[in-house]
This record gives structure tokens, sequence and C-alpha cells, in this order.
């Protein structure tokens, strides 16, 4: 893979921490809290869409874990929303093992059905269990008690928070990129059967994929909840959540490290946008745009932006070497 | 005798269970695609049948075949246009078109027919026969019994005809079927056209008795799901043995559990099924 | 004259496999020492495909066992076999197109190597091993088929195997071609890894193999030296074709 240059990085990060401080009012900064959020998300995804390919449609159930549990330890103990972070990483994790372990030692599609089936059953059952809310859902402190509840008037804090958390969870799949479960994933789905013979613990690590996805999804749950203050079954369990998650990964580049984030910077202010003019029916409208744009990537550039950017690039490089080619032949000749 | 009568109840639903998961598990098995908007066809089904009805009067001896041709169009052309491009492609890209096509399926079902519920109306196809002291509700007797016929004749079609035994040859060995001058490209289009039918039908029937809204298609998916893994992989008569049950199931669970838990107990079976028994009842290991 | 005592290292033995109504191999056995070239050949159709991925870990028989030295691997995975180091190469190279050629052989390496320095090292060694070092940034969907077939034959290198089948390694090559593949095979041989080659071209494996044994039907016919092989009448049979024996008696 071939390295960015560093100049690239400190670009990026400048655009993206000075981002607020630029376009400031109450619609950017909350705006790009969500574009961040969301990014989180999608990346956390792309851990076992887009790098194992095993293709989660119920990502949601994590989300909604993660979103959950803080909200919960607040109504129980009126205790810190962050203390609720780990337990919904917990809770994520299991659901995974779950799903994952019978069906990562079969073929593709039982994992991808065992997804959407568990979403929808968490999802119903929260809905009509008063513990957690049922249809109305659970709320965050509405005033801050301290820096633990984490409650703040702006979108801006949210907005750093995010990004930081957005750094760390790049930084660690970019480190494992480079190691052996890197490796061994893209293995995995370029080729199974190759990758077994080789010695690659096939279910194992795509095992190793989904947990960790779904920990870092469930803490985007997580700062979502602390966030809006506020979580419903619709909200954080929908097919919607699940939905993002994968559009935005796959329209970006699936597998790649940068793809979410670029999908989230063009879907979420569309997505806004849409929903803003089109009011309620908004939303339905989002829903088919996103079926059309899954269905053409799938048709025509599973790999995405990205992949179309790299094939472009690569097609320059090899017209360009050709016309030196040419011209170094022209001037052997004319000497 | 109330028991009773949900036994039957839950094994006429599952056989219009039964009819389209054999849809489902006849492409599954053929091109190991998995169509996550099935359940969107059946709902389309739906539509078909409410349509047809509301705009020409039409009776289900009329919608039942119409919402079948018209799914079968839909299949071939699903087919055509999009699976026949990525069946041999990244699995990401398989999952995703057929995902990406239940989006648009059933949010412009929203948006061309609101959320609200419509339904046929009820004496449609009759009221409740007594059936030896159990009521029996006309149009589920109905759908069940044809749904149980058609899937039948959907297993014949395959197993008997000359035809049915090309798209099976298919199925079973693309490189040998096309030596023997079967070309697999239009096998695989009827066989999506055929999955398109069984969906569209059931859907008809199913109109006749529940609510139709653009969101049925969302439990229907997940049980048809069920029910060919409970089945096994590519089996239609496992599909049929298994629709049954999972209605049974189902059946039975709203009545003991409440109607909130059927869905809950079924979609919670998957997990059982996974873990327990993956390759389901007569699926080929 | 003494020959060495050997260890035995793969043992298989009455190997059925049925595949619902068909029996692909009825009763099939094979023993091969540490440091021998056995070759398995038979006609289209005769079991040796399938018994070999029996032996591979790709298939589980239906019944009879697989030993490698005294560990019963009849129902192991093939991940498991290559951590016991067998390995295996693919009939049609089964490569991860989309990374580099050295990355494929990293995949490899990782096996022996977890950390991410010691196996690009590893792999490097494997790729000089087979002559594709210069091509190691290259995307492997840019070899051709022979590129393809080293490179399969690196990456099973790369996870330091004491042992590796070989499916049809040789098949849909030119003869140039065929000629380096087979010193790439004896390098790999002196390199200290027994070798099982499932092959169809005759000449082949009348070359590299130390001892023959035959497939077909779903059993074996008969087993021996190259010599004795090919005079054969029950191996000629198999063959349809007495031109088969006279052929592979010239130089």
């Amino acid at each position: 893979m071939p390295r960015k240059p560093i100049i690239g990085w400190l670009a990026l990060a400048a655009v993206l921490i000075g981002f607020p401080l630029v376009f400031t009012g109450a619609y950017y900064e909350q705006l790009a809290a969500f574009v961040i959020l969301s990014a989180i998300s999608a990346s956390a995804w792309n851990l076992v869409g887009g790098y194992a390919g095993q293709v989660s449609v119920g990502h949601a159930v994590f989300f909604g874990a993660g979103a959950y549990m803080p909200l919960l330890f607040y109504k129980l103990w009126e205790a810190s929303p962050l203390l609720g972070f780990p337990a919904g990483i917990a809770v994520s994790v299991v659901i995974a093992v779950v799903i994952g372990v019978p069906t990562f030692r079969l073929s593709g599609h039982y994992f991808s059905m065992a997804t959407i089936a568990v979403a929808e059953l968490i999802r119903i059952l929260v809905s009509d269990w008063d513990f957690l809310g049922g249809a109305i859902g659970l709320m965050g402190p509405a005033t801050s008690r301290g820096w633990w509840d984490l409650v703040y008037r702006s979108s801006v804090p949210y907005y750093y928070i995010f990004l930081a958390v957005l750094a760390v969870l790049l930084y660690i799949t970019h480190r494992m990129e480079r190691s052996r479960l890197g490796y061994y994933l893209r293995a995995i789905r370029a080729g199974e059967r190759a990758a077994r013979s080789l010695g690659v613990p096939v279910s194992r690590y795509k095992l190793y994929a989904l947990m960790l996805s779904a920990g870092f999804t469930s803490l985007a749950g997580s700062l979502y909840a602390v966030k809006f203050g506020f979580v419903d079954p619709g909200s954080t369990l929908g097919i919607l959540v699940s939905v993002q998650m994968v559009v935005m990964a796959a329209l970006g580049g699936a597998g790649r490290l940068l793809g979410p984030l670029l999908g989230a910077i063009i879907l979420v202010p569309l997505q806004t946008t849409t929903n803003t003019f089109f009011g309620g029916a908004g939303t339905g409208l989002a829903f088919i745009l996103y079926g059309g744009i899954i269905m053409l990537l799938s048709r025509f550039e599973p790999g995405g932006l990205l992949e179309l950017w790299e094939r472009y690039q690569a097609r320059r490089e090899a017209r360009m070497a050709k016309e030196r080619a040419l011209v170094g032949a022209g001037e052997d000749h004319a000497a | 005798m109330i028991l009773l009568q949900v036994i039957v109840g839950g094994l006429l639903i599952g056989a219009v269970y039964a009819l389209f998961s054999s849809g489902l598990t006849l492409i599954w098995g053929m091109m190991n695609v998995i169509n996550f908007a099935h359940g969107e066809f059946v709902m389309l089904g739906m539509y078909a049948a409410f349509w047809a009805f509301t705009l020409a009067g039409l009776g289900p001896a009329a919608f039942a075949p119409l919402a079948a041709v018209l799914l079968f169009i839909l299949g071939v052309f699903v087919y055509l246009a999009l699976i026949r491009h990525v069946m041999r492609g990244p699995m990401l890209a398989q999952i995703l078109s057929t995902f990406g096509l239940l989006l648009l399926l059933r949010y412009s079902a929203f948006w061309a027919f609101t959320a609200n519920f419509v339904t046929l109306p009820d004496d449609l196809v009759g009221a409740s026969i007594n059936l030896g002291g159990i009521l029996v509700s006309a149009p589920k007797l109905l759908a069940g019994v044809v749904a149980i016929l058609l899937t039948a004749g959907m297993h014949l079609l395959l197993t008997r005809t000359a035809i049915g035994s090309q798209i099976l040859a298919v199925a079973e060995d693309r490189q040998a079927a096309m030596l023997m001058g079967i070309k697999p490209d239009h096998m695989q289009a009827l066989a999506w056209g055929l999955s398109g039918a069984s969906a569209g039908i059931a859907g008809a029937l199913i109109a006749t008795f529940f609510p139709i809204s653009p969101t049925v298609g969302e439990s229907l998916t997940i049980i048809a799901f069920v029910t060919v893994t409970l089945g096994g992989f590519g089996s239609v008569p496992g599909a049929m043995i298994a629709g049954l049950l999972i209605g049974l199931i189902e059946s039975l669970s709203a009545f003991y559990f409440g109607p909130i838990f059927q869905d809950v107990v079924v979609y919670g079976l998957f997990v059982v099924i996974l873990w327990v028994r993956p390759h389901g009842l007569l699926g080929k290991a | 004259m003494l020959e060495p005592v050997r260890t035995m290292l793969l043992r298989a033995e009455n190997i059925r496999m049925a595949f619902g109504g068909f029996l692909a191999v009825a009763d099939a056995g094979l023993e091969v020492a540490e440091g021998e070239i056995v070759g398995l050949i038979g006609p289209n159709g005769a079991g040796k495909s399938t018994f070999f991925n029996c032996l591979a870990g790709d298939l589980k028989p239906s019944a009879g066992r697989v030993l490698f030295e005294e560990t019963d691997i009849t129902e192991a995975s093939p991940e498991a076999h290559a951590a016991l180091g067998i390995g295996r190469t693919f009939q049609v190279p089964a490569t991860f197109e989309e990374m580099t050629i050295l990355e494929n052989v990293m995949v490899g390496a990782f096996l022996r190597h977890p950390r991410e320095k010691e196996a690009r090292e590893a792999a490097r060694r494997a790729l000089a091993l087979t002559g594709l070092d210069r091509l190691a940034e290259h995307k492997a969907k840019s070899l051709g088929t022979p590129g393809r077939k080293r490179l399969g034959i690196a990456r099973v290198m790369a996870t330091e195997p004491r042992l590796v089948l070989l499916d049809e390694a040789l098949a849909g090559l030119n003869p140039a071609e065929i000629r380096q593949a087979i010193e790439l095979v004896r390098v790999i041989h002196r390199s200290g890894v027994t070798l099982v080659i499932v092959e169809h071209i005759m000449e082949v494996i009348l070359t590299l193999a130390e001892r023959i044994v035959v497939f077909n039907e779903g059993r074996v016919i008969a087993e021996g030296k190259p010599r004795e092989i090919v005079n054969d009448p029950a191996v000629i049979d198999a063959y349809l074709g007495r031109s088969h024996a006279r052929r592979a008696h010239q130089p």
C-alpha cells in the first residue's frame, strides 16, 4: 500500500480541527459533529464489512447497545453516563459472539442474514420493554452535574471529542492494516479457501474483526447518547442506522482507511439537506437515495470512490509512462 | 378447541410462508445469492392485489395470477439488470445489490402509498368457516390450500418437467449443464422469475386477510430467511416443511406469549438453528 | 546397498469418499517417507483429485484415516494442516488479486512469523527462492499463468512446510516454462521439503517422481518406480493407449 505523504495527513488534520473555528454557528457545528460521529460508526463497520468482507446489515444492534447503556446507568443509579460506555461495549461484544460463532464457520450469507434478524429482534424487544423506556426511550441528564456528564450546550466540545475518538479508531485501523490481523482479514476477503491453506484461522479472525467492530460501534452509540441526551429504538436500533454505516463506508471505499470518513462527509450533509427540504418525507427519500446508491455501487464500483480515484490515477500514470517512453524513443532516433 | 384453531391457523399461514420461501431457496441453492428484497417482492404482490381489486374490481382468482406475472417479470428484470453482474463478484457487491433493492422498493412504496395500512374487504373470499367445531377464516383457508398446492407444484415443476430438470442441472453443475447445451443464463433468469412469482402470488394470497403496508416486507424477509435456513440450503421440500413449522411456531407463540413476541420467538429460533443445526432439515451439507 | 531408513511422514489408509450416491474414491492408501517425491497419476475422473483434497484437509473422507507423523489429521481443517507443516497449491492458483505479490506471500509468512517485519523478510526469502523478487511490489493480478503458479509456490513455501502437496502445478505452461518449473520443484525438494505431486503431464512426473502411485476408478492400481509403472499393463490399460508407454521411453 502506498504511504500517503505526511503533508496530506497534516492538511487533513488541519481541516478537521479548524472546521468549527471557521464555520461557526449552531447549524454547522451540529452538522460537523454528526459527520464525525457517523464517520466513527462507519469506520467501525468498515473493520468487519470492509476489511474482512463480512457484510453486516444489522450493525445498529451494536450502536443501540452502546446508546442505551449510558442512559440506563443514569436512569437506574443517577450515575454518570460515562460508566455505561464499557457496559455497552461488553453487551455488544457478547452479541457479536452470539452472531459470529455459528455463522462464521458457514458460508458468507448466513452471517448477513443473522445480522438483520438479530438487529430486528433486539429492536422489537427493546421497543416493548418498559424498563428500557419502551417505544419512548430513555433520557439522560438535562443539566450538567459535572464534567463526567458530558453535557454541553454547544456542539463544539462534542465535535472535538468525536474527532479524538475517530483519530484513535483510524490510528488503530491503520496499525491493524500492517499487522497479521490486517493481512489475514484481507486474505479472507480475497479468497477464504486459499487463506485457509496458508494457515489462516478464518472463522476465528472473522470473529476478532466483528468483536472489534462491535466495540467501536458501541462507543459511537454511547457518544450519540451523551450528545443528544435521548435514545429511542427508532433512532438507535432501526434499519436506518445500519444502512447509514454501510452506505457511507461503501460509497467512500470499503476496506480503505479513509473511505468511511469520505462517505460521511458526502452523505451526512446530503441527508440533512433532504430532511430539511422535504420534511418528514425526507427520511423516506434518503432511504430511496441510499438504496439507489448502494445498488449502483454494487453493480459498477463496489470499491467506492477511493477505488475509482485510484484506478483513474493508475490509468493516468500508465498513460504518462507511455508518453515518456515514446518521447525517449523519439530522442534516440533523432540521435 | 381454541388451541386446535391456533394450530390450524398457524399451518395455513405456514403454507404461505412455504410458498414464498421455496422461491428464495431455489435461487439460493442455484446461484448462492440471497435476495434481501424477497419480502418486498411479497409486499409488492400484496399491493398488486389491492390495486387490481380497487381499480378494476378483480377478485382473487384474477389478481393472484396477475401478481404472479408482475413479480415474475420483476424477478427476471432484477436478474438481468443486476444479479447477473454481481453474482461472481465480491461478497460485498452481492449483498449490497439486493439490500439496496430492499431499500429502493420498500421506501418507494412508502413514498407512493404512504405508511397507512390498507385492506381488502373482509368478505372478499368469505367469512369464517366452521370445520368440525373449529372456526377457520375463509381467506386464510383458501390461501393455505392454494399455497400448499403451488409449493408442491413448484417442487414437481423442478423435478418432473424438462425445464425443471434444466434448472436443477444448472444448479448442480453449471459447466456440465453448458456442455449439455443448456444456457445457464436463461435458466437463472427463469429461476428469478419463478422466485418473484412465488413471492407475488403469496403476497396476493396474504392480502386477502392481512393489512397491507410498505413495512410488511421487513418481517417477511426475515421469516423467509429462517424458513430457508431451517429447510436447508436449496431444498424446496425442506422449505415446505420448514414453512409449515415456522407458521405453527409463530401462531403458538402469539397465542401463549402475545403477538409482539411471535416475531421474537421466530427470530430467536433463527439464532438457535444457526448454532445447533445450520444445515437445516433437508439441506446438502 | 542399504538405503537410509526414512521416517514415515504422511500416511493415508483405506480412504473412501462418497458424494451422495457417487463413489469418487473407493479404497485408497498412500505412504510418503520424509524427503520423497511421490507422484500421483491417473486418468480423468480416477479420483486422484478427490483423494488429494482428502490429504489436504479440504474434504473429510467418508471413511479411512490420514496421519501426519503420528498425528491423526483425518478431520483436521486446512488451517491445522498448514500449522502442522503440510502445505498445498491449487490447480487454479487462487492468488489474492488486489494485494501485491509480496503481500500475498506475507500472508503465508505470518504463520510462522507473527510480527510484520520478520514476516516481510521471510516473504522476501520465499520470493527470492521462486525468482519473483523483482516483481514484489506489483499487484498479483498482473501476473500471467506461470507467474501465478510461482506465486502459489512462494506463498506455500513461506509457511515453512515439511510436506507440500502440488496440485497440477505445471498445467497450462509451455515447454520452456515447464522446464523452469521442474527446476523450481527440484530446488524446493533440495531445501528439504517432501513432495506429493498430482500431475497429468507424464514427462514431468516421470522426471521428477521417485515413486509413482497410479489411480483408476477410485483405487490405487499400481505403485512403484517410474520405470516399473510405465511398463505395468494395468496402468497402460487404464490410460487406454500403448502409445503413452512408448513415448515415455523416449529421452
